[in-house]
């Protein structure tokens, strides 16, 4: 299995909604989209064994990989849509309130430039409500960072760690992040990101705005954020139409495109996996 | 310092920032569609050139206000300095207000679709193109055809493409785009506009050679211009194409053309459609002939929806690339050359010299000679094994010949025109179909009749036809037997000087030949092709072998195996029965050697032979001491 298959959790996640349990699920035959892009859906700098099969999001991602040469492609849909089905029954929140908010992150290897004062500023003078700053586990042990914006009176979490060669995966990180999503009435972010289409397919509000921020080495092959800016106008802003943001994070998540568990476990190659019992 | 004006693209959103339709050959371009697109926009019409088109083609309307909407951002780079506006995005980069003068799709709907967005589909791309044309406006629209030509040669099925471009497949099972041309035109009908003309485009859908009217097609399926034209569409192409082929496709356009299905089956079609203005409530306005004095009068008609659509463009092949255009004239088809010859380098004024061949653009011009393609002629009486037709075809092919020579040597066009340029009329009569390929100098009669007739033995070889003679004659050897159904005697020297001119010819019209197709299907000093009929290329022949053609040439090598394992098993008894009569021979003679006669005589004999033997050494001492004497006194 490709290591980035495990990165939040997203094995587990699957192994869950395939039934087959909590402990470490079995290898995936494939690589599965691990975060929105706007490329092929597979990460930039990764590792990656050409013709292994790639599991996508979302069909327009697909014809992008295509297109670029990507071969053995299919739609799954997100493993964040998955949890969505499998905790679909969970109690309703208490009420919705304030906002999370994400300012936007790299990975470990990658630094982002920006000016974290300005951008509080800017959340301040447009959030209504109380405000959670979600940061990255990275930045979250930033002492200096996560202090900037606990002074300015925000609530500060961290997911979790989204692991990185199988080590240190937090199993729960995308329960943690609708759990909180759920708590929220709002989610915002500098840059369109995957955390703003899950927080819209999990009920809230969008908002993107504020300074997109640099990230160093930033890979330009797919026209960056001023591509994103341009692609998806309609999400961009302090206040954005949530019906048409539903429907665009549908798309993106590939909601129609989920598979059912038994069709799942033939596409990842589980219905005859030959490895010890799921559970450690 | 001079100012720059910086080039600038408008990113509305949905473009592709890796793709390029121009690398994949995607772009619609060609002379014969510029001059067709020339024809319909008129000086400073608002045009829209909707999905990917060659800059070269994108400049021939430079006179125009020209948008640019691309999906690939890397194409946009080639347009940016030509002083048209460049749109880069999906179909919501169409914009349609004012409207359009002219809406251009010469590539097709879907390379207008990117991959961003949600797919529209044909239909739905067709109406934002409507929607973007003022009333009165003209849509020049490029259709390719699903159940065309070039599907039915692909090696590869529709259905399984795999090429980056195929990230959704399109195929003849879409009911939402049309199958045919008549569903093509009832779709046009149904969105509001009013088709003035279709075109067959050959043998490339995007950069078509040879555009043919649909309707002359179909109504002449026996017109040798028509023949010529598809046939050459394949056969001259400067490269062939890379992919396998099922089969030859020079050999279906030219059949489907005889059975009234050049239209039904070409590759692609480009329709001009009109879009009436709230006025225009009567009928279609009747066509208005174009004045054949002066070319491009037809755009001024376009506006009012009237526009006479040529019978052919045809791409001249060669280094000077060009347009013949045939149009309809009052008595009949009439030449006339649509865009000067000599675009794509300055000619050498030494070419012709060097040659002894040329193309003269100004000796296309009164009416195009009828009748069908002597090629096609031969080649059916060939098949049918009809020698009698064969020799009256030959025959009459060589006296014209010989009735246009003066003093045995021909001049002009007829030295150079194949049996691909010459039409046999109803009547017998024969004539040059393309007058503009010319000699410079006299050609001996048997040096022209040679050449023909070695281009067709090389067709029947290559192209695995059946015919009337054995198959251990070579391309050659069928030459000489060619004439003298004609009556004439040919020596094969003169086919060999014959190979040599049809190097020159082909390299002077076509222009140099990288891979030396020419020299290499007869070898430079005329070395037989082989008689099996493998497929040696020639320059007679379409790129490479076809699974067809490989399979025929196999068939028949797996034939001439057969015999000549045959000839060897043969030979091979042959030579087993005659070494059993010289075993039988040398046993007898054994025999006889050993018999009291055979002693008796030889004991007879040997004194005779000792003495015969002490004579001659006797006369050689003495002419050996008479020459030393002669010898000594010379000295002395």
């Amino acid at each position: 299995m490709h290591h980035a298959n495990h990165f939040y959790g997203h094995a587990h996640v699957l192994a869950r909604y395939c039934g087959l349990g909590d402990g470490h699920p079995p290898r995936i035959d494939g690589y599965v989209q691990h975060g929105w892009n706007i490329g092929d859906g597979l990460a930039p700098g990764h590792p990656y064994v050409e013709g292994t099969p790639s599991l996508l999001w979302s069909e327009q991602t697909r014809r992008r990989a295509w297109s670029v040469g990507r071969r053995n492609v299919t739609v799954i849909g997100a493993p964040f849509a998955y949890l969505l089905a499998l905790r679909a029954a969970d109690p309703p929140a208490a009420e919705r309130t304030g906002t999370i908010w994400y300012p936007f992150h790299g990975w470990e290897g990658q630094r982002v430039r920006g000016d974290h004062r300005e951008l509080i500023a800017r959340i301040r003078d447009t959030e209504p409500g109380p405000v959670t700053v979600c940061l990255y586990w990275h930045e979250y042990g930033m002492r200096r960072i996560r202090q900037l914006y606990e002074r300015a009176g925000f609530r500060v979490v961290c997911h979790g760690y989204r692991g990185h060669w199988w080590r240190d995966t937090d199993p729960s990180f995308l329960d943690n992040q609708l759990t909180e999503l759920r708590r929220h009435r709002r989610v915002a972010s500098n840059r369109l990101t995957s955390a703003i289409f899950y927080g819209i397919a999990a009920g809230c509000e969008p908002a993107v705005y504020g300074d997109p921020m640099v990230l160093a080495d930033e890979d330009p092959t797919f026209g960056g954020t001023a591509r994103i800016r341009r692609q998806w106008p309609q999400l961009h802003g302090e206040q954005v139409d949530v019906e048409v943001a539903t429907e665009i994070a549908r798309a993106e998540l590939g909601v129609e495109h989920l598979c059912r568990p038994a069709v799942l476990r033939e596409l990842l190659g589980w219905a005859h996996h030959q490895e010890e019992p799921v559970g450690d | 310092m001079a100012t720059e004006t910086v080039p600038r693209v408008e990113l509305p959103g949905g473009e592709m920032p890796a793709w390029s339709d121009r690398d994949r050959g995607h772009s619609a371009g060609g002379e014969p569609l510029a001059v067709l697109a020339t024809r319909l926009v008129p000086a400073g019409a608002r045009v829209l050139l909707a999905g990917p088109h060659h800059p070269t083609f994108v400049k021939r309307l430079a006179y125009a206000e020209v948008t640019c909407l691309l999906r690939a951002l890397p194409d946009a780079d080639a347009l940016t300095g030509l002083g048209v506006r460049v749109v880069v995005g999906g179909v919501d980069g169409i914009d349609t207000d004012p409207g359009y003068d002219v809406v251009v799709a010469a590539a097709g709907l879907d390379p207008v679709e990117s991959v961003e967005g949600t797919p529209l589909g044909w239909s739905a791309v067709l109406d934002r193109l409507v929607a973007a044309l003022r009333p009165g406006g003209t849509l020049l629209l490029g259709v390719a055809n699903p159940f065309g030509l070039s599907r039915l040669v692909d090696a590869t099925p529709w259905y399984a493409g795999r090429d980056d471009a195929r990230w959704a497949v399109a195929g003849v099972l879409d009911t939402d785009r049309p199958a045919n041309l008549d569903q093509l035109l009832a779709r046009l009908t149904a969105v509001g506009l009013r088709p003035q003309g279709t075109l067959a485009a050959y043998p490339d859908p995007v950069t078509p050679t040879a555009l043919l009217s649909t309707g002359a097609s179909t109504t002449r399926p026996t017109s040798g211009l028509f023949d010529a034209v598809l046939h050459a569409a394949y056969a001259d192409r400067a490269a062939p194409p890379d992919a396998p082929l099922l089969q030859d496709p020079a050999r279906l356009a030219v059949d489907a053309l005889h059975a009234g299905l050049c239209a039904a089956l070409a590759p692609g079609w480009l329709v001009v459609a009109h879009l009436p203005t709230p006025v225009d409530t009567g009928p279609d306005p009747a066509p208005v002939g174009a004045d054949p004095d002066s070319p491009g009068a037809e755009a001024a008609d376009v506006g009012s929806g009237r526009v006479v659509l040529p019978v052919a463009l045809v791409e001249e092949p060669g280094p000077d690339v060009g347009v013949a255009e045939v149009y309809e004239g009052a008595d009949g088809w009439r030449w006339r050359t649509a865009a000067p010859l000599g675009l794509s380098r300055t000619p050498d004024p030494t070419d012709g010299e060097r040659s002894g061949v040329h193309r003269d653009p100004a000796a296309l011009t009164g009416p195009v000679a009828e009748g069908r393609l002597l090629r096609t002629l031969l080649l059916d009486a060939t098949v049918r094994r009809d020698l009698r037709g064969l020799r009256r075809l030959l025959t009459g092919y060589a006296d014209w010949v010989a009735a246009l020579a003066v003093d045995d040597l021909v001049t002009g066009a007829p030295a150079v025109a194949g049996v691909t340029n010459v039409v046999v009329s109803t009547d017998g009569g024969y004539a040059v179909l393309d007058p503009s390929r010319r000699s410079t100098g006299p050609v001996p009669t048997d040096l022209v009749l040679a050449r023909t007739l070695r281009g067709h033995a090389a067709d029947l070889l290559t192209g695995g036809y059946a015919h009337p003679w054995t198959s251990t004659v070579d391309a050659n050897g069928l030459t000489v037997v060619l004439a003298g159904l004609a009556g004439r005697d040919l020596d094969r020297s003169t086919v060999a000087d014959a190979v040599e001119w049809e190097a020159t010819v082909t390299a002077a019209l076509r222009g140099p030949d990288p891979a030396c197709r020419v020299e290499s299907a007869a070898g430079p000093t005329g070395t037989p092709v082989e008689p099996s009929g493998a497929p040696v290329p020639t320059g007679e022949r379409v790129g490479p072998g076809d699974f067809q053609q490989l399979r025929e040439a196999w068939r028949r090598q797996g034939e001439e195996l057969t015999r000549l394992r045959a000839l060897v098993a043969w030979t091979q008894d042959l030579l087993d029965h005659r070494e059993r009569a010289l075993r039988r021979a040398e046993t007898k003679l054994g025999l006889l050697s050993g018999s009291l006669s055979y002693r008796l005589g030889r004991l007879a004999v040997t004194p005779l032979r000792l003495a015969r033997r002490g004579a001659g050494a006797a006369k050689r001492q003495f002419r050996t001491a008479v020459r030393q004497h002669r010898a000594n006194r010379e000295r002395s």
